[in-house]
């Protein structure tokens, strides 16, 4: 299979941008490198010699230009010149741009620009003419938007709204946040069928103001994108991509939908934000891009079985917020441009970049980008000059006794997301500026993972819970790091609050705090499965509250749930226990909720959390519980898989280094038990996957002993002074006795 | 970009440090590792070796190994024999060292070293005319010659963890640069300390550079570069670096150093200014890096190897591309580089504009459209005020020094970060209240350790209750030398033990010193004789400070390292190069003496372990041979009771042997808390008197002197 060979070419910065900012026009059916037609803004870029240098005998036809929309609220189109952007038009800044989208007539080519900006839909001609102000009076601002030849579709954070030539046509009310909305290809099938992702792990099929149906997908979908971009041969395949990593392929038909594929994400890349189909390998098929919050470029090109296959990728440090194939600097040249959070437009192209025409060339080509470097030098000098004066007059205010120093709000991009494989949480920071330090405060009892990639140096200070600080910890970042990555561990039953202080690199000195929620049963996970056949404890509160009360209640307790309270009289929401794949259902209404678990410790912390909460308001509530016996076995045999396997894992482990030591005095080692040869053949998967779950075994042996406490709390009795004979029970594992020192022991 | 010239899987486990490479027979370079069970191996692929002797020929033929038989500590080869061209090679273990010659296959000379080996450097040292090999051990270093002659000893602060030659002082001699767990380098001019430098951890590699230039590596991830008592540059990492060296990458004729970490990573830095030139990735921690002419072909090549045997060899850039080793492009960096700058003054322009506009839009009746707690602002004129003070304690809280930090307003302080190094468990303390504990005013517990200027950069967070942005304040305070002692003007019991030494200096220079380097609520000031009395907040008793006119200084206390602290702060500040001084520490003595009468007892008890273990093995061997003879001739009882006794033997062995290395791990102790003395009665001298007390008790120690001993330290000679 061919190498692909990438290299990355950086064109300019915008400002911070959120999801599917950037674009890139189709190519003009006409040369339009008509250059007066040009406003000025960037002109200064012209100034130099070798922008200026005569360029008419060589067209620009073939090339695609660039649109990108950002929060200071400005649009801008530009083309690449000879490696400099040339802008086409620039807007002025107003209201954050949420979105950018190409439309055009249903069948023509889709050149004309939309963005959203707060409630407004703006339309652009790829000259820059604005030929819509569309203010769709919506209350909440627009988060996502789609369009398809006259149909607008936006969303708001719940809402989803269907305008056609900008009349209101339907409209429908989401059970969860909206992350993104397509439609399917309305060529291709004569009605319109609008596919919302909303964020509790669902994709929602409409057709008009009602739902078709709703397919789950493996984790929250964060982006929508058709496959092949029109969706394939019945234009019904959607690609998603999720906040946990993963990618899958969709087809939507009518009546039902059906999984195709799924990239899962064993290498815990982060979550996919941005999605396009471009035929970047030249094998006349269209690969698969993505782009990810952790800075991570993937192109996927597709095998015989057309399952996608990992052809190339590249890190950048930031998150990318867009992606598309195309060509931009060169004809000839397919390239991947790629938008990041902080607004750098880059392209990951195929051109190569050490030009090896003729040595002339080549000078040239370094001239320009001195010249370049030059223009940055002289402009960054003028700056800081300017700097200089304010930073002073910015010091003189400071004598006076009623100036008031206020430092503007800077965005942070922050994700805190539980990821399934290992029953974590990663928390991803990234900011504008290089950032200086993270403080975090946490208080409860968390423990912080290594994160290979994260290159700051953490340094842990000493502790008072007395204070209120279970955890204090800074990670003080190298230049120039502007996302970190922080890997959290946390307890279920145990709740309280992270707060992370992230300081930036800039002057006036400020910094920003940021709370985190731990939640008692954090490690719980919604899913829209549910297990009727399993043992369940059943745990049921009546009293006088409202729905919208048990709602915050439950909410408080269990993550992944809408602030909003779900409509209709009653809510049941299910969850599965990332650790232990128990599960947990929660059906309430006005006066009553009934939460049902295969887990006695889930209930447990759910009678502890909900009935303090209840005392907080003064509220009385009746508990009543109905505890099934066979659900201790049950999630003990449960466990059972899991601790088996890291027991053996840990005694493989450990022999590991004993047996290379064997093979290092003796050059054969046929004479070990065939168990052994497999150990030291596995020793490097062995050790790997060792490392890969730290802790577990403790994990696993915490859960037992909570589920042992719990079990006899429930009848009465306190067994915390049995622990170690429990342990020891552990210590010599072997289900039958477990089960047995669960049944006697009383 | 530079590839690797040549890459092999040595499929041996490479102990991480254990590297090195000799020329064994005098011309074909060997790459020579400790690895697991006590063994070296020797991976020569230029000519085929004999079997025998230690050496046994491994799988690979290219790989022979020998068996040391106790696990290696440290390995290195090098010339030892000025009229011979091949190199020997040197082991270290816990308690023996073993100097080797690879040709011949025999052994050169073996030696006993209870204060077992860390680091081993082979090497010119000063004036000393033959090479030798140096080993650092328990606070000391012990040099032999080819003949295995005890030609070098002295002892240092603490654990020795790393050694290096460097010209540091130009004068065309090399001296001794030491790394110890201390924290401390200290430069060796052959037995004379010349230079002390703290860093922030244990010292675990260093290496010589070009001139005067050499680079360090600490066990907390930090690599720099010194150039003689000036640190040039260094960066810290939250992996460990295993290993460095100095080796010119980029052919622009200056070595680079190159470091190798836990994490699998090499890099190659600039000497002036620790920017990287060169970067590659291992799938496993490194183990070492060497350079040698593997290929033989005149250039020398660098050689990284893993811990799993992993052996990568690069050339250097030669020609044009000299100077641009790495993959990315340089001038795309260089834009993306000033691009980011330009971005961050655009930002802090912006937030003066918007700082303005809020100026503009307050009003006395509010903010306008503006929270003000919400979005942090505070008052311009808020201020950071900090003090320090020394606080005697209380009944709940030991004695400290305080930091109280205090906004000027009712701003309130949300949270503080102090980062300074070697005083707090991590390189920060962070001091958080919780919300209903908010003030204005924070007071922060302090506890140095050690008795070392410390600067402190202090962070705070000002600003509201319900705040989500707080105005960070940055300052920097230094703490004094000698913080951890409280002026007393009360009647302090005298304590017993005395320093007594003469200065040539006026006493107000002494009292400026006093004012420096102690904490003090106001300037000490006096006319004529001085007297200072402290009170130590460690509970090492007090300190008095005497000086008559005449410069006698008598400087009494109980703590002997604390005395050392403070005349070698002392003749630093002052410029003293020589002093003497007569000590007087009876309860140090004391102890002292103790310990060497515990030495000879375990000493004893070793001697007595070790003949009973020869015996053991003895029985053992009559033991395997009854209870066979019996299997062969069918008795199984016989047989059966033989086993027996043999499996009792056995375990008697086994218990002899852990006794055994109870009483070493002892002995060792002792030896050190010897040596540790040795180094404390030096430390109160400086200069040739310093070195002078070191090498006559060395010497009182080799004769079993323990009078003449005494007598030295108290009196600084014999």
């Amino acid at each position: 299979m061919m190498e692909l060979n990438l290299s990355r070419v950086d064109y300019l910065q915008s400002g911070i941008t959120s999801q599917k900012n950037m674009k890139l026009l189709p190519m003009g059916k006409k040369d339009q490198s008509n250059k007066s037609a040009y406003p000025t803004e960037d002109m200064e870029l012209l100034d130099c010699d070798f922008a200026k240098a005569p360029n008419k005998a060589k067209s620009n036809k073939g090339t695609q230009n660039i649109a990108v929309g950002d929060h200071n609220g400005v649009v801008q189109v530009f083309g690449i010149k000879k490696g400099e952007p040339v802008s086409v038009f620039k807007t002025l800044p107003s209201q954050k741009i949420m979105r950018l989208e190409l439309g055009g007539p249903s069948g023509g080519t889709k050149d004309r620009i939309f963005v959203s900006a707060g409630s407004v839909v703006k339309g652009f001609s790829k000259k820059g003419k604005q030929f819509l102000d569309f203010n769709t009076n919506l209350t909440e601002p627009i988060q996502a938007m789609f369009v398809e030849g006259p149909n607008l579709f936006l969303c708001g954070n719940y809402v989803y709204n269907h305008y056609a030539d900008c009349q209101d046509k339907n409209y429908f009310l989401s059970a969860d946040k909206i992350n993104d909305v397509i439609t399917l290809p309305v060529d291709k099938s004569d009605c319109i069928t609008p596919v919302l992702a909303c964020h509790d792990r669902v994709l929602r099929v409409l057709k008009d103001s009602e739902l078709l149906y709703e397919v789950e997908v493996p984790g929250p979908p964060q982006v929508l994108c058709l496959y092949g971009n029109d969706g394939g041969e019945e234009g019904d395949e959607v690609l998603y991509g999720t906040t946990d990593g993963k990618v899958g392929l969709l087809q939507l038909s009518r009546t039902s939908p059906a999984h195709r594929w799924e990239l899962l994400n064993d290498k815990r890349s982060g979550g996919v934000l941005s999605l396009d189909n471009y035929d970047i390998t030249g094998d006349g098929v269209l690969d698969l891009l993505v782009g990810r919050d952790d800075g991570l470029v993937e192109v996927y090109g597709y095998d015989e079985t057309d399952e996608p296959v990992l052809r190339y990728s590249h890190q950048c440090s930031e998150s990318i917020t867009s992606i598309q194939g195309g060509v931009v600097a060169t004809p000839g040249y397919d390239e991947v441009v790629c938008c990041t959070y902080a607004g750098w437009i880059l392209s990951l192209t195929t051109e190569p970049q050490h030009k090896s025409t003729g040595p002339g060339q080549e000078i040239q080509v370094d001239a320009m980008v001195y010249s370049k470097i030059q223009l940055l030098k002289n402009e960054i000098e003028e700056l800081q000059k300017q700097v200089m004066t304010e930073r002073e007059k910015y010091h003189i205010t400071a004598q006076s006794d009623k100036a008031i120093s206020a430092v503007p709000h800077f965005n942070i991009n922050d994700k805190f997301l539980l990821n399934r494989e290992d029953a974590s949480y990663t928390l991803s920071l990234e900011v504008q500026m290089a950032i200086d330090n993270v403080l975090l405060q946490s208080d409860v009892p968390i423990d912080l993972l290594d994160v290979e990639k994260n290159s700051a140096v953490v340094s842990y200070s000493a502790i008072n819970p007395e204070e209120g600080n279970f955890l204090l910890a800074t990670y003080r970042c190298q230049a120039n790091t502007t996302r970190l990555e922080l890997k959290i561990r946390s307890i279920e039953g145990q709740y309280g609050t992270l707060q992370v202080y992230v300081t930036p690199r800039i002057e006036p000195k400020t910094c920003q705090l940021r709370q985190y929620k731990i939640k008692p049963l954090s490690l719980h996970q919604r899913t829209h499965t549910f297990d009727e056949n399993r043992p369940y404890n059943i745990l049921k509160l009546t009293g006088n509250f409202s729905m919208a009360e048990m709602h915050s209640w439950v909410s408080f307790c269990l993550p992944e749930l809408p602030d909003r309270t779900p409509p209709g009289d009653s809510a049941t929401f299910h969850f599965i226990s990332t650790f232990l794949d128990t599960m947990l259902e929660c059906t309430y209404r006005r006066g009553e909720a009934i939460f049902r678990s295969d887990n006695i410790s889930t209930v447990s912390i759910l009678k502890d959390v909900l009935t303090k909460e209840a005392t907080k308001k003064q509220m009385r509530l009746d508990i009543t519980y109905d505890i099934n016996d066979y659900s201790v076995p049950h999630t003990l045999n449960l466990i059972h898989p899991k601790l088996e396997e890291q027991l053996l894992l840990a005694k493989k482990v450990q022999l590991i280094d004993g047996l290379k030591e064997l093979q290092v005095h003796e050059n054969d080692v046929n004479y070990l038990s065939p168990e052994y040869q497999q150990i030291l053949a596995d020793a490097d998967k062995l050790k790997a996957e060792y490392k890969k779950q730290p802790c577990h075994l403790e994990r696993l042996y915490g859960m037992i002993t909570d589920l042992y406490i719990d079990k006899f709390k429930f009848k009465g009795q306190n067994v915390k002074s049995k622990v170690p004979t429990l342990l020891e029970v552990l210590d010599n594992y072997d289900l039958p006795n477990l089960i047995d020192f669960f049944e006697s022991s009383a | 970009m530079l590839v690797p010239v040549f890459t092999l899987k040595l499929n041996q486990k490479i102990n991480p440090r254990m590297v090195t490479i000799g020329h064994f027979d005098g011309v074909h370079p060997c790459l020579t590792c400790g690895t697991t069970a006590g063994k070296v191996f020797i991976h020569n692929p230029h000519s085929r070796s004999q079997r025998g002797g230690r050496i046994e020929i491994g799988a690979d033929q290219d790989i022979t190994l020998l068996n040391i038989n106790q696990s290696v500590s440290a390995v290195n080869a090098g010339q030892l024999d000025p009229n011979k061209q091949n190199d020997v090679l040197v082991v270290g273990t816990q308690t023996n060292l073993l100097v080797y010659d690879v040709d011949n296959n025999s052994d050169l000379f073996y030696k006993d070293t209870p204060d077992g080996t860390n680091a081993i450097l082979i090497g010119t040292l000063g004036t000393i005319e033959n090479p030798m090999v140096v080993i650092g051990g328990n606070c000391s270093l012990q040099g032999y010659d080819m003949e295995g002659n005890d030609t070098f000893w002295t002892v240092t602060g603490d654990n020795v963890c790393s050694l290096a030659l460097t010209d540091f002082d130009d004068d065309g001699y090399y001296e001794l640069i030491v790394g110890s767990e201390d924290f401390d380098i200290r430069v060796f001019r052959e037995d004379e300390i010349i230079s002390e430098m703290t860093e922030t951890e244990t010292i675990t590699s260093l290496c010589s550079m070009i001139d005067s230039k050499f680079g360090y590596g600490l066990a907390n991830g930090t690599v720099g570069v010194y150039d003689r008592q000036t640190r040039l540059w260094r960066i810290k990492s939250k992996n460990h670096a295993v290993t460095i060296k100095a080796y010119d990458l980029n052919g622009d004729g200056v070595p680079e150093l190159l470091t190798g970490w836990s994490n699998g990573k090499v890099d190659a830095r600039s000497d002036r200014t620790g920017e990287v030139v060169f970067k590659d990735t291992f799938s496993q921690a490194v183990a070492g890096i060497v350079c040698g002419d593997y290929h033989m072909d005149g250039t020398d090549v660098l050689i990284c190897c893993s811990i799993d045997g992993e052996v990568r060899g690069y050339k250097p850039a030669t020609g044009e591309a000299k100077g641009t080793l790495m993959d990315t492009n340089i001038e795309q960096e260089t834009v993306r580089d000033l691009s980011q700058r330009k971005q961050n003054l655009l930002l802090e322009l912006r937030n003066y504009e918007e700082n303005q506009k809020a100026a503009k839009l307050s009003r006395p009746s509010g903010m306008g459209e503006l929270d003000q707690h919400q979005m942090g602002i505070i008052p311009a004129n808020t201020q950071l005020q900090t003090s320090l003070s020394v606080n005697t304690g209380s009944e709940k809280e030991k004695p400290h020094v305080e930091l109280a930090i205090a906004t000027t307003n009712d701003t309130l302080i949300k949270a503080v970060l102090i980062f300074a190094e070697g005083i707090f468990d991590g390189e920060t303390h962070v001091v958080h209240p919780t919300v209903n504990n908010l003030s204005n005013s924070i007071k922060i517990p302090i506890f140095p350790p050690k008795n070392v200027p410390i600067d402190l950069h202090i962070k705070a967070f000002v600003g509201y209750k319900t705040s989500s942005q707080f105005h960070v304040f940055e300052l920097t305070r230094q703490l004094p030398r000698f913080s951890m002692y409280s002026l007393t003007t009360d009647n302090i019991p005298e304590p017993k033990s005395s320093v007594t030494f003469t200065i040539n200096e006026r006493i107000n220079r002494v009292v400026l010193w006093i004012n420096q380097n102690f904490l003090l609520q106001d300037d000490y000031a006096t006319s004529g004789s001085l007297e200072v009395k402290f009170l130590s907040l460690r509970s090492t008793g007090s300190l008095i400070f005497r000086m008559e006119s005449s410069g006698q200084v008598v400087l009494k206390m109980d703590d002997m390292d604390t005395a050392g602290d403070v005349i070698q702060a002392l003749c630093l500040a002052l410029n003293i190069e020589d002093l003497p001084s007569t000590a007087d520490f009876p309860d140090d003595m004391e102890h002292l003496h103790e310990i060497l009468v515990k030495v000879d007892e375990f000493n004893s008890a070793r001697q007595r372990l070790t003949a009973e273990m020869a015996d053991h093995s003895n029985l053992i061997r009559s033991l395997v041979v009854r209870a066979e003879d019996a299997r062969l001739m069918g008795d199984m009882h016989n047989m059966r009771s033989g086993y027996m006794e043999l499996y009792n033997l056995n375990r008697d062995l086994i218990n002899g042997y852990k006794i055994r290395c109870n009483n070493h791990e002892e002995l060792l102790s002792c030896l050190r808390t010897v040596n540790q003395m040795i180094q404390k009665a030096g430390r109160l001298r400086a200069g040739k008197y310093k070195t002078k007390v070191v090498n006559d008790c060395r010497a009182a120690i080799k004769n079993n002197n323990i009078n003449t001993l005494f007598k030295i330290i108290k009196s600084g000679m014999a």
